[in-house]
């Protein structure tokens, strides 16, 4: 119904995660990853005003997911996947190239499912503290 | 196409002499296409009267519901042509995944609350989910899209060959936005009402209002402006009045939105019950 606005429910992800301090990413239904947050750009180094609308094999070549070794991982292992297939929130740990490197996070996806279905999912995520 | 105020609002009838100038009446604006189909945006207390002057009439009557608070369907049982044998209404309101519209609407429109029920109208009623995309309505197209206020809440666009009207009666764009920055796709309602000839916008609170209510689903006066100002709209109308509002201070608040409005170009008003435009030559 949306036209050439975004759905509603995107929206009001969007104005959601950019006044909390989590860092969180808001994917569109065609996985386009639409907008990050100030915490989330803390982790990755620059602010979604500077790098903008990424494709997802854009997003993947620039920061990951990668697996322990540091190999791409397979997208249907992802949490995005997981909630977009199974149509629930899900939850993964891997490795993403961060601005000082690559780390190892932990993130959750939510999906963003109205009235009228899919339109997209929450992910927020945060750095797994090293072992001391 | 010809667009007139039934009821302009918000919240909670207010009759009195203090409300003459605006109304009292809660959301009801009726849209007579140019082929004589007639939309109804809103059904409430407004309603009743429009519903009078359409007895006898035989034209389709769609009834747009924006959401299912009660001062938008308050009305609907009094609406005259529910009562009219061989008179046929369609009621378009929001989707939802679990009930379905007539299932809803029947919560009010029931015992205890009502002592008519549905299935006793007369007319042909149907109660129909709004469709994912444009429709038509006679020579009419609808466009529904989701918008920012508490539950779910549609915004219409209805178009002809003589123009196009807006409403979002119950709106709070602002709501976690920056109106002047955010990008045109990412603000509530923006693409549905942008370039419209006639834009009905929520305008019911004053900014010192708002600042106690926000999230409650309604703009306050700077937000309504900041959203009209980009929807860039031939006309703006300020709509669903807070019911704290008497005639002079509304008229205080269209002095006040005037003048803050000067020079963005288009006209601006605050809706009034009884008011009435036309767009194109019908």
């Amino acid at each position: 119904m949306a036209d050439d606005g975004q759905p509603l429910e995107l929206i009001l992800a969007r104005n959601l995660i950019s006044t909390i301090a989590v860092p969180a990413v808001l994917v569109d239904a065609d996985r386009r990853f639409v907008f990050f947050n100030d915490a989330a750009a803390g982790v990755i180094g620059a602010p979604f005003e500077e790098i903008g609308v990424l494709e997802p094999d854009e997003w993947n070549a620039k920061y990951g997911p990668l697996d322990p070794d540091g190999n791409p991982m397979p997208e249907e292992d992802l949490p995005l996947s997981i909630a977009v297939r199974e149509a629930r929130p899900a939850y993964g740990r891997f490795s993403v190239r961060a601005e000082h490197g690559v780390i190892e996070i932990e993130m959750g996806a939510v999906p963003l499912t109205g009235a009228e279905g899919y339109h997209g999912a929450i992910l927020v995520f945060w750095p797994v503290p090293e072992a001391g | 196409m010809r667009v007139r105020f039934w009821g302009t609002r918000g919240s909670i009838p207010t009759p009195g002499p203090e409300s003459t100038r605006y109304g009292g009446n809660t959301p009801c604006v009726q849209v007579t296409c140019a082929d004589g189909t007639e939309v109804v945006l809103d059904a409430g207390s407004g309603i009743r009267t429009l519903g009078a002057a359409l007895v006898g009439r035989r034209a389709p009557v769609h009834v747009l519901l924006t959401h299912l608070h009660l001062d938008h369907i308050q009305g609907l049982l009094f609406f005259a042509p529910f009562f009219e044998t061989g008179a046929e209404v369609t009621v378009w309101g929001p989707p939802s995944r679990t009930h379905t519209l007539r299932a809803r609407l029947a919560r009010y429109l029931s015992n205890p609350l009502s002592p008519v029920e549905i299935r006793d109208l007369p007319a042909r009623v149907r109660f129909e989910p709004v469709p994912a995309g444009p429709w038509r309505l006679g020579d009419c197209e609808v466009r529904a899209v989701l918008v920012a206020h508490r539950g779910p809440t549609l915004g219409y666009r209805i178009t002809t060959a003589d123009g196009s009207v807006c409403y979002l009666p119950d709106h709070e764009p602002g709501l976690g936005a920056d109106l002047a920055r955010a990008p045109a796709e990412w603000v509530s309602g923006l693409a549905l009402a942008r370039g419209c000839d006639a834009l009905i916008h929520d305008g019911q609170y004053l900014d010192a209002e708002y600042a106690d209510r926000v999230g409650w689903g309604h703009s306050g006066l700077t937000d309504a402006l900041a959203f009209a100002e980009r929807a860039e709209a031939g006309r703006t109308f300020l709509f669903h009045h807070d019911p704290g509002h008497d005639d002079e201070a509304l008229a205080a608040l269209e002095a006040d939105a005037r003048a803050r409005w000067d020079g963005r170009g288009g006209e601006l008003a605050l809706a009034r019950e009884g008011g009435e435009l036309v767009l194109g030559s019908r």
